[in-house]
């Protein structure tokens, strides 16, 4: 979880720049660059194998580990060339928007789920066209690539929280089915507080970047949602909202989640049993076994989010897009649909671990016959993001802020989900 | 001497402060994941491991990024160590119509942050079909405000005297600055060579957006690429990357420091 908050920071940071420099260069944009006048949009894909160069980018480990699976590609398309510029997480972001503005893009690239509005909204991204079948994918991940009705590009994996604890410790707490609903979930971090030995019972983020990841589930649960239906207001202040950020606050008053904890010590914590739960993605199990060695895989489990109107979790991971100024569209979107192939994501799972969006690719006994990846599996199907709009990183931020107030000050959650709207209206939805 | 004792405690506390976080960088480049995470935190490997260099090494084309780099950095301080003396020299000794207009002009172009002017110049750069190229990563950075403001400072300082000598001896103009004052202003072409290497070998938001293929990228980019992952951050990789990174620097700042410390010593008329 701390590494994603250093990464969003640093993203954040860039998008200020970069959204400084737009601001300033975009009134001296000649009209033959504006995005209206780009190539029409593609409606459908052509028949054939995909043709010519393609240039994509992608960021981190998938960029590194891309060209392996596109040398398939090239040998079902003997005719095409693909080439793979891996781009760092640290500022990916600033990259893509400096490269809208100078109109340097690549063919199609890997785009993160909370950009998709932004770069819609600059007038990059090019529809997803009628031969690609999108009924396949988790429904909460296909909504990511949706910005107002029209869809952009496609889920191309995924990932989503689950609550993890230390078998040997929910044993010892007299835990033997892990919790279903609000209440057990409360009850099984006081049982691991009090019978276990725990400094806490679970670890929960008070506040701070990145936190509503974590908030938002639970508000999701109890039937809250940040915009209303037509994405053009912010409906933080509701009942539901604040139902959801009680029961976070809960476990702060209760004190069965610390805000004295060193940050970024999650694993450690787990690992020495001090705090013997948490809530996070899949790629906390490699993290908490890298530290804890062979001793502490057996004791990991996980669970789904614990049910009130619904169990809701957050849904991330990335979308791969085609750019409108692409001259070779029609094959670019050949690679799109080629990667969203169930047979194309099983195979990209064993090459990164990345979890495939498409459903029918979790039946691949790589993943099938994992411990703990199945469940992750079963959370998607309840899987929700936030709407994509453009201005979602600023509200992000102020939502943080405001959760930090009320887990570490006491601020009340009435309160608290006030505020988040009034500044969520101040920075308003940009459509 | 017992006057003077607690300016070496000062001294000594001031190099622990800066030398520390580098000898952790140091001792942590050899250790394992798991132990640098560790908490209370180890100083000396327990199990000292050159795996992260070997990762490094490798995984991907490092040589490559180091040459990109010293190619980059080499050129760029080159460029202003010869650009903001000659600009520099002008603006301070010779006498034109505007002269004072024109400074104000650089000065002006110092109180510019260099994050509006980002996405300008990285049009204009592309515009000029120079995006993915050296000169592209070169260019725009060959003379610097900066620069050239610290080089009039300094041969402001120098008189007059020595020019109208080197007239009456016959000197052409050219000859009187590349032969008699430029000489004299070797401790300014020190401290702005090591202030321009370290700003163009740090330089990371610059090489990441106009270098298109990983075959251009520089070593901080090539850093953060293989270090920093969506959700997990290899620290192992990044100090063992941070340290090749930094030895050049240090060896850059070992040559020039010796000019900076003379130059201070002789500068100047008697």
């Amino acid at each position: 979880m701390f590494i994603q908050t250093t990464r969003r920071r640093l993203v954040i940071g860039g998008a200020a720049l970069t959204a400084t420099a737009l601001a300033l260069t975009g009134c001296g944009r000649s009209t033959e660059d504006s995005p209206e006048s780009a190539p029409k949009a593609t409606t459908s894909i052509g028949e054939g194998p995909a043709t010519g160069d393609l240039t994509v980018w992608a960021m981190g480990t998938e960029g590194e580990n891309l060209p392996k699976l596109t040398a398939a590609f090239e040998q079902a398309n003997p005719g095409v060339k693909v080439k793979v510029t891996p781009i760092p997480w640290d500022a990916a972001h600033s990259k893509f928007t400096t490269a809208i503005t100078a109109q340097t893009l690549p063919d199609a690239a890997m785009v993160g789920t909370t950009w998709m509005g932004e770069f819609a909204d600059l007038g990059a991204l090019d529809p997803t066209p009628s031969g690609i079948d999108t009924s396949g994918f988790f429904e909460g991940a296909n909504e990511t690539t949706k910005v107002g009705d029209t869809s952009y590009g496609v889920p191309w994996y995924v990932e989503t929280r689950l609550v993890y604890y230390r078998k040997d410790l929910a044993a010892k707490a007299g835990i033997t089915t892990p919790p279903a609903d609000w209440d057990g979930l409360k009850a099984m971090a006081k049982a691991m507080k009090e019978k276990a030995g725990a400094k806490y019972g679970i670890n929960l983020q008070p506040g701070g970047t990145g936190s509503w990841q974590t908030v938002m589930p639970f508000a999701w649960s109890a039937g809250a949602s940040i915009t209303g239906d037509d994405q053009k207001e912010f409906t933080f202040d509701t009942p539901e909202m604040q139902e959801g950020l009680k029961y976070y606050q809960s476990f702060f008053t209760d004190k069965l989640a610390g805000t004295d904890l060193p940050p970024n010590q999650t694993e450690a914590q787990f690992v020495s049993g001090e705090v013997p739960m948490f809530i996070s993605g899949p790629w906390m199990a490699g993290s908490v076994a890298k530290l804890g060695g062979d001793k502490i895989k057996p004791n990991i489990g996980v669970f789904q989010l614990p049910k009130n109107k619904t169990a809701t979790s957050f849904v991330g991971g990335s979308n791969f897009v085609v750019f409108k100024n692409s001259k070779n569209k029609d094959s670019a979107w050949k690679l799109v649909k080629w990667l969203s192939d169930a047979k194309t994501q099983a195979q990209w799972f064993k090459l990164s671990t990345d979890l495939p969006a498409v459903k029918s690719a979790w039946e691949d006994p790589s993943i099938a016959s994992d411990p703990l990846l199945p469940v992750f599996g079963k959370q998607l199907e309840d899987a929700k993001a936030p709407p994509a709009i453009v201005n979602w990183e600023q509200v992000a931020t102020a939502f943080d802020a405001e959760v930090e107030k009320m887990a570490k000050a006491g601020q009340s959650p009435a309160d608290t989900a006030k505020a988040i709207q009034t500044k969520a209206a101040a920075i308003g939805t940009g459509s | 001497m017992r006057r003077t004792w607690w300016v070496y405690v000062i001294a000594v506390l001031g190099l622990v402060a800066v030398a520390a976080p580098f000898l952790w960088m140091f001792l942590g480049s050899f250790k394992t994941q798991g132990e640098l995470l560790r908490v209370p935190p180890t100083w000396l490997p327990e199990a000292p491991t050159t795996q992260n260099y070997d990762d490094l090494f490798a995984k991907a084309n490092f040589p490559r990024y180091f040459l990109n780099s010293t190619i980059v950095a080499l050129a760029v301080t080159a460029g202003n160590l010869i650009f903001c003396s000659m600009v520099g020299y002008a603006l301070a000794k010779l006498n034109f119509h505007g002269r004072t207009a024109l400074f104000v002009l650089v000065l002006g172009t110092l109180m510019v942050p260099g994050v509006v002017t980002f996405v300008p110049l990285f049009v204009l750069v592309t515009n000029a079909g120079l995006a993915n190229t050296y000169p592209g990563l070169i260019l725009p950075f060959l003379v610097s405000p900066f620069g050239v403001f610290l080089m009039r400072q300094f041969f402001q300082g120098l008189p007059d005297d020595l020019m109208d000598a080197g007239r009456v001896d016959g000197s052409s103009e050219l000859g009187i600055f590349a032969r008699i004052m430029l000489p004299l202003t070797r401790p300014a072409l020190a401290t702005l060579g090591i202030l321009t290497f370290l700003g163009s070998w740090n330089n990371f938001l610059w090489p990441l957006v106009v270098a298109q293929t990983e075959e251009k990228y520089t070593l901080p980019v090539a850093l953060a690429l293989y270090s920093t992952g969506q959700n997990a951050q290899n620290f192992g990789l990044l100090m063992a990357g941070a340290v090749v990174v930094v030895v050049p620097v240090l060896v850059i700042f070992l040559a020039f420091q010796r000019h900076v410390t003379k130059g201070i010593a002789i500068t100047g008329i008697k």
